[in-house]
């Protein structure tokens, strides 16, 4: 299990390193997708298996495919795919700052040595249990979640919609 | 399983400060939004990994995993669609042009 | 009342004889000018009650006892305190202080009289009599005073009186000129006289002479302490003080070194030169020295008193030979009274102050009447000085003439004249200390005889020798009194006699030069001397001095009075005989050309040097703390002010100002930016959490 633990944890970085520095946005966002994949293979292996399936579904299903076509929307009509500077102005603000943090975690992660040790006998949560617990426990956030999800969907249209009216 | 919680924890630490990174350092603002889904997703794998090593019995920290991903999800297409109309009025979307708030 | 009661009492009082001139000094110095008749009645007035009063001190210090212990009354009293220390004034009454004060007061009296004849055209009249009677009261200050400060400070108010009247006719050059040199001059001895009463009262701790008091004796009360004591110069203490005084009495007496103002004294009125310069206070030394004798005497082994001897010496035998080589009338006179002055101090060196004091009061009255004379002789002349141009005035003023020549046979020592007593006196002293010196002293006689024999037959004998009326315009009259008034106009240019008021004093005081000749015995009881001293060689004395005056009395005939000079422009017949050596008396041993080359010289050279220290060092000094202080207030304006608080204000507002420039910036409206910032300020978050 150590192996496919540090297998997946190197491509989950190297998904987020990539994401976050190449030039091409498509690339960017397929590197994305290459960290959704790992983050669920994270998820299978903390045995939240419905976790990882939902992840897939939704995040490069739904969210890396939206992320593609607004880049297709937004490219210059030049066509130009590629970026300049890559960098914003005073970059190093940011860098640095993420590196503070890191350090922090780090330090406080490192400091309190957490091991816990997994219960044997490989009990978990499991699909059906959560299914139960939507509909009965956890029944109001799951209609709110619905409510939420209808708002966004309509303001998001109503954001993105305003240009087709006008050019009518 | 013999990895350590911290383990996992150092990981979505990790992740998370590779997120922040890329959204504070970057001028594209398609960017910015992956850096925070990257970050999102540090959280949630951070918020997973000490369910499984203290409350596997237990949904709770489960079902919010689950509302947490919906919510993001909403919020990109929401961010998405205002990158869109952004992209309409400045013709770019490099955030450093963005400076009509100045003052 | 018993008679030292008396004396007691009247001591008291002696404060009244110099009391009544001060007043009218004071008065006449308020006087609007010309104010003739008021002020001399008011001159005289004073004078004479002054007189009565030492009169009557005088005449009571007489009726003294049986015993020749001398009486001595004193009166002293505080003058004013400062902290434990006390400085008194006081008066004495004693034989010398009585007899001077009446002489004074007596001869004074009558050249006052004569001094309002010959001011009588003056237009200066107030003035001159306010001078004389501030001058009458500080010598007579000066003779009461028992006590140092007392006499100093009236030793230096004739000094000054002197000043003021020998310049009377200061728009003169040779007068202001003289008034300057006597002034210099006594001032010289006077500071080895403040030196010696500094001493002398460091030494005893008081100023006053007597006391009569064996718990705080007074400072000639000490004197055997003194003698005891050391001093400077290998002297006991009593000597070196003596000394010193006596350096004092050489200023004020003229003695050589110091006799160069007494002749250009004569520019002063004749009036002038009688009372002071002849009578009372040239013989104010003379007298001080008496008043101390004490401290001269403590130390019988000291030199200080032969020292006196011979400057006395050296000074008779001087002054005489520069007398017979004079022209001026008044100059001759001048030297004379130099010489006996010599004289006087030659007789208190050698131990008799019998004899000096004795002088004194003789030379006092005969020097008076010859200067008073002479005076008469000038305005008889009208203004003539030079004896040259004179002669045959015994014609035309024959009662200055019988006068006069009673006087020159007092001064020549003639007995029974006084003269002839009291200098007898002096040269039996002299003998009997140093032959030498009584040799010079007898040779002085012969010149003394001498030079006065040649004045009298170049004044009074032959021809008239002066101008006619045509040589004397009245011009040359106003000249000289400074525009008078015009009493001498109706005259011709003859010479004539003078008015009562100028020949009635000296009348009196020939008579007093016949007889106080007779008194010398009775004065030296009076004073307490030693009865007899020793009587040896007085046949040899006595001989000696009369075969000199002999001769002097001859030679002068001889010279002058067989072959009289025709005509003024005639030479003097001693200028064949004896050429450079009469040149040389004439200049007056070329002393003053001497002194000038000398010692005015080095004055001056001092003067210029110490007005360049003046100026470079003490200017310089004062400069650079003027400099000083402004650099250092020009530091603390530049640090103080421009750097710390101007700019220290400027730099605050800059600093101000730039920080909203810089903080101003956040606000870019990047909204990455915003996150930025956002995030850092979460990461402190959790350093502080996390740390704390």
């Amino acid at each position: 299990m150590n192996a496919a633990f540090w297998i997946l944890s190197i491509i989950t970085v190297l998904g987020a390193l990539f994401a976050v520095t190449l030039r091409n946005l498509v690339h960017c966002v397929l590197s994305l997708i290459l960290f959704f994949l790992g983050i669920a293979g994270h998820y299978f292996l903390l045995r939240a298996d419905f976790l990882g399936a939902v992840q897939i579904l939704i995040y490069i299903g739904a969210v890396a495919v939206l992320m593609l076509f607004a880049i297709m929307l937004t490219r210059h009509v030049t066509g130009d795919e590629e970026e300049r500077e890559v960098l914003g102005g005073k970059w190093w603000a940011g860098m640095g700052t993420a590196v503070i943090v890191a350090g922090l975690l780090w330090a406080v992660i490192r400091k309190d040595q957490l091991t816990a040790v997994l219960p044997a006998g490989g009990a978990t949560t499991s699909v059906a249990e959560i299914g139960k617990a939507l509909v009965t426990d956890w029944v109001v956030p799951f209609e709110a979640m619905a409510v939420l999800l209808t708002a966004a969907l309509i303001g998001a249209v109503v954001i993105a919609l305003e240009e087709v009216i006008r050019k009518r | 399983m013999s990895i350590p919680l911290s383990s996992y924890l150092m990981l979505s630490a990790f992740l998370f400060a590779i997120g922040l990174c890329g959204a504070l350092s970057r001028k594209n603002a398609i960017i910015v939004l992956i850096g925070i889904e990257i970050m999102f997703n540090a959280g949630i794998l951070n918020l997973m990994a000490f369910w499984h090593y203290k409350y596997i019995t237990m949904p709770t920290a489960y079902m919010f995993a689950i509302f947490a991903i919906a919510i993001a999800a909403a919020e990109s297409a929401i961010a998405l669609a205002l990158v869109i109309a952004v992209y309409r009025f400045y013709k770019s979307v490099t955030l450093d042009e963005m400076t009509d708030l100045k003052g | 009342m018993d008679h030292s009661e008396y004396l007691q009492q009247l001591v008291r009082q002696q404060w009244l004889i110099p009391f009544f001139p001060l007043v009218a000094a004071a008065i006449q110095s308020l006087l609007k000018r010309p104010a003739r008749k008021p002020s001399a009645a008011l001159t005289i007035v004073a004078m004479g009650l002054s007189c009565l009063f030492a009169l009557r001190a005088f005449f009571a210090t007489i009726g003294g006892g049986e015993h020749h212990d001398v009486e001595r009354a004193v009166f002293n009293f505080t003058w004013f305190r400062f902290g434990t220390t006390s400085l008194d004034i006081g008066f004495i009454l004693d034989p010398l202080t009585a007899g001077m004060a009446a002489m004074v007061a007596f001869v004074g009296f009558w050249i006052f009289v004569n001094a309002t004849g010959y001011m009588a055209d003056d237009e200066n009249f107030t003035r001159f009599f306010c001078f004389l009677s501030l001058f009458a009261a500080s010598m007579l200050g000066l003779v009461i005073a028992n006590n140092l400060l007392l006499l100093f400070m009236c030793w230096e108010l004739v000094g000054l009186c002197s000043y003021l009247l020998i310049g009377f006719w200061y728009f003169k050059p040779s007068a202001a000129a003289a008034m300057k040199k006597a002034f210099i001059t006594t001032r010289i001895g006077d500071v080895g006289f403040l030196l010696g009463i500094v001493m002398l009262y460091w030494k005893t701790g008081t100023l006053n002479l007597y006391t009569h008091d064996a718990l705080h004796p007074g400072a000639l009360e000490q004197v055997s302490a003194l003698a005891l004591r050391s001093g400077w110069w290998g002297l006991s203490a009593a000597s070196t003080i003596a000394l010193l005084v006596f350096i004092g009495a050489m200023g004020k007496s003229a003695q050589f070194p110091l006799h160069v103002w007494l002749p250009d004294a004569m520019e002063g009125p004749t009036p002038v030169s009688a009372l002071i310069h002849a009578a009372t206070m040239v013989a104010a030394g003379v007298f001080m020295v008496g008043r101390m004798y004490p401290l001269f005497t403590a130390d019988r082994g000291s030199w200080v008193m032969d020292f006196v001897m011979w400057v006395g010496c050296i000074t008779a035998v001087f002054a005489a030979t520069i007398a017979v080589a004079q022209f001026d009338i008044k100059r001759v006179l001048a030297y004379s009274t130099c010489s006996q002055l010599g004289y006087m101090v030659m007789a208190l060196g050698a131990g008799s102050l019998v004899g000096g004091q004795f002088h004194l009061l003789t030379h006092a009255f005969f020097k008076a009447l010859l200067f008073l004379g002479s005076g008469c002789v000038i305005i008889g002349t009208h203004h003539e000085q030079d004896m040259r141009k004179m002669g045959g005035l015994r014609k035309y003023m024959p009662i200055t003439f019988w006068c006069y020549l009673i006087g020159m046979l007092a001064l020549s020592g003639v007995p029974p004249f006084a003269g002839f007593f009291s200098k007898d006196e002096i040269l039996l002293a002299t003998f009997h200390r140093n032959k030498y010196a009584w040799g010079a002293a007898t040779f002085a006689a012969f010149l003394t005889a001498f030079y006065m024999t040649r004045q009298m037959f170049m004044v009074f004998a032959g021809t008239w020798r002066g101008g006619r009326p045509e040589d004397y315009p009245h011009s040359k009259h106003a000249e000289a009194h400074g525009q008078a008034t015009e009493a001498h106009e109706d005259h011709g240019g003859e010479p004539h006699e003078v008015s009562w008021n100028m020949w009635l004093p000296i009348a009196v005081l020939s008579l007093f030069s016949i007889g106080l000749g007779f008194f010398g015995h009775n004065y030296g009881e009076y004073l307490g001397a030693e009865a007899g001293g020793s009587e040896e060689g007085k046949a040899v004395v006595m001989g000696a001095s009369l075969a000199v005056v002999a001769l002097g009395l001859l030679l002068g005939w001889a010279i002058y009075g067989r072959k009289k000079m025709e005509k003024a422009t005639d030479p003097d017949p001693l200028l064949g005989a004896l050429r450079g050596v009469f040149i040389f008396l004439n200049n007056k041993w070329y002393i003053d050309e001497l002194y000038a080359a000398t010692v005015y010289r080095f004055t001056a050279t001092c003067g210029i040097f110490f007005r360049l220290v003046d100026k470079l060092v003490v200017d310089g000094i004062l400069h650079a703390i003027a400099w000083t202080a402004w650099a250092i207030s020009q530091a603390f304006r530049w640090v103080g002010d421009e750097f710390f608080i101007n700019g220290g204000f400027d730099t605050g507002c800059e600093t101000v100002q730039l920080g909203g420039e810089e903080l101003s910036k956040l606000q870019n409206g990047r909204i990455q930016n915003y996150f930025r910032v956002l995030s850092l300020g979460a990461a402190i978050l959790l350093l502080i959490y996390f740390f704390t």
